[in-house]
């Protein structure tokens, strides 16, 4: 048998727009940004996805409450799940912005989970300045 | 189907540097599409299909990029097509994007490329995610010597373009590397990385992008600036290593020469062509190409070096803007020899304009040195 190790020497510039969310999620806060229709995109893009315009770098703050908007039921989370216990993932509209970002949902059980339910967030005590900072949503 | 005249309109480039850290990737990207956008006055509603190309994802560990890149390049609800033919894919990008006018599919096209190196490590993605590899000076090396021994070049040659490249580079707003006061002793004395390969002999790694606008006559007549016309355009490709195989003078870079000459109606290169951007990573390969595209004779590609024939002031200048070896955004490169051959066109080069350019050569090569990408551009459309 041979064993190779394997290296993985990359770094990410995120740019002022993605930068900005992530480094929003390490103080445990939400932040979209208006797209050319004038509706609040979350997370954010630094393009519009319609017009390819650049949408600037002026951040619009979301939530901190949100609300379930569909959502489906893992029972058996496997080991790379975000939740070691059954959990929801879910679309969550953050109050103030017009879509849905994909998160986990720790409901307990399936009986508490309904779509149009309010959620508020719950973020990791160590951040890193990544996604999963924000661990998960939790009923209100 | 029509045969269109394609012509470049529009030209844009990032400041290239070694970390552009103050861009996501994505942004980079639009920083030369808005610089060609704004050359071509035109925006991104007038452009019908997008082309972009890069060096293998390995490089910045981004996978298939092109997925994400739809809202940032403008090519929402149009074609987006990604081209990939190693280093020499920012040219072969620019001539897939003049295929689609030419066939008469699409007035209007944006190709784009780029590499954001500081991101990964291109030696380590080359060696197919393995350390200790031996990176393109290592694989090059040996070639470059049998070029020596073959033509009895003395060493001094690939110092001659080293100076030269840097030098030009300085007076490039774009370029990496800006040594206007570097010297043949400088060079000399920096440390051999890969024999006959010396420290300032190599290309520096750069974060960068290229854009260009690519359209018909109708789009040309739009413009208020001039122009630059493909007289030939030609992508030729080999194996990159079998028996036989003269790795020296490639015999796909002979054939792809040979290609857009036969399409411009050049008999004799050298005189009939008025300036050179040639993919040129590490010093001898300017004398090579000079020999590999049969610009020069056998052995009389480095004497153009050594008469100062190659200089900017010179009666063939190569890489006026500094080449390669002043700035390598490995993705971008092939395409900003189209761009600056382009501009020198256009008469719109600045301070590194060679006078009165009506026929420019632009050349790509990539692999190992198996993929070619060759384009001649004038002043006027073709007949």
């Amino acid at each position: 048998m041979t064993e190779t190790k394997l290296e993985f020497p990359y770094s990410r510039t995120l740019g002022p727009v993605v930068g900005a969310f992530l480094a929003g999620l390490r103080e445990g806060k939400l932040y979209g940004i208006r797209g050319a229709d004038g509706r609040v995109l979350t997370p954010p893009l630094e393009y519009d996805p319609e017009t390819g315009e650049s949408l600037g770098t002026d951040m619009v703050p979301v939530g901190p409450g949100g609300t379930v908007v569909a959502w489906t039921w893992v029972e058996h989370p496997a080991p790379k799940h975000p939740l070691s216990r059954p959990f929801s993932f879910a679309l969550v509209k953050p109050d103030g912005a017009d879509t849905p970002m994909v998160a986990p949902v720790d409901a307990g059980s399936i009986e508490k989970m309904s779509t149009g339910m309010k959620v508020r967030p719950r973020f990791k005590p160590e951040p890193h300045g990544l996604i999963t900072d924000l661990e998960a949503w939790e009923p209100v | 189907m029509s045969n269109q005249k394609c012509a470049i309109i529009g030209v844009g480039q990032t400041n290239f540097k070694k970390r552009r850290d103050d861009v996501s990737m994505a942004g980079l990207l639009r920083e030369a599409i808005d610089r060609a956008l704004a050359d071509a006055e035109l925006t991104l509603k007038d452009i019908d299909a997008v082309v972009i190309g890069k060096a293998p994802d390995a490089f910045e560990g981004v996978v298939t990029p092109e997925i994400y890149l739809a809202d940032a390049v403008g090519a929402t609800n149009k074609p987006l097509l990604r081209v990939h033919t190693a280093g020499s894919v920012g040219g072969s990008t620019c001539i897939v994007g003049a295929h689609h006018v030419i066939a008469g599919i699409h007035d209007t096209v944006l190709a784009v490329s780029w590499e954001k190196q500081s991101e990964g490590n291109a030696q380590w993605g080359l060696a197919g995610g393995r350390s200790g590899g031996i990176g393109a000076g290592g694989a090059f090396a040996p070639w470059m010597r049998a070029y020596i021994h073959q033509s009895g070049a003395p060493e001094y040659i690939g110092w001659m373009v080293a100076v030269k490249d840097r030098r030009n580079a300085a007076k490039n707003p774009y370029a990496h590397l800006k040594m206007p006061d570097i010297t043949l002793e400088q060079v000399k004395e920096s440390p051999m990385l890969w024999d006959p390969i010396r420290f300032q002999e190599s290309c520096p790694s750069s974060d960068g992008a290229c854009a260009v606008i690519l359209t018909n006559e109708d789009g040309a007549r739009r413009s208020s600036k001039p122009a630059a016309w493909f007289h030939g355009l030609s992508v030729k490709s080999e194996l990159s290593n079998f028996p036989g195989r003269n790795p020296v003078k490639p015999q796909a870079g002979v054939e792809c020469a040979h290609d857009v000459y036969r399409q411009a109606g050049i008999n004799d290169p050298r005189s009939e062509i008025d300036m050179a951007e040639l993919y040129v990573p590490f010093s001898w390969y300017e004398p090579m190409w000079l020999e590999g595209h049969d610009i020069a004779g056998p052995g009389e590609g480095w004497k153009m070096v050594d008469t100062g024939e190659t200089d900017l002031g010179g009666t063939f200048p190569v890489n006026p803007s500094g080449g390669v070896l002043s700035t390598n955004a490995i993705g971008a490169s092939g395409m900003v020899r189209f761009a600056e051959a382009a501009l020198q066109v256009r008469g719109l080069a600045g301070e590194h304009q060679v006078p009165d350019v009506r026929t420019a050569l632009a050349q790509a090569y990539g692999g190992a040195a198996n993929y070619f990408a060759m384009g001649v551009l004038r002043t006027t459309p073709p007949e």
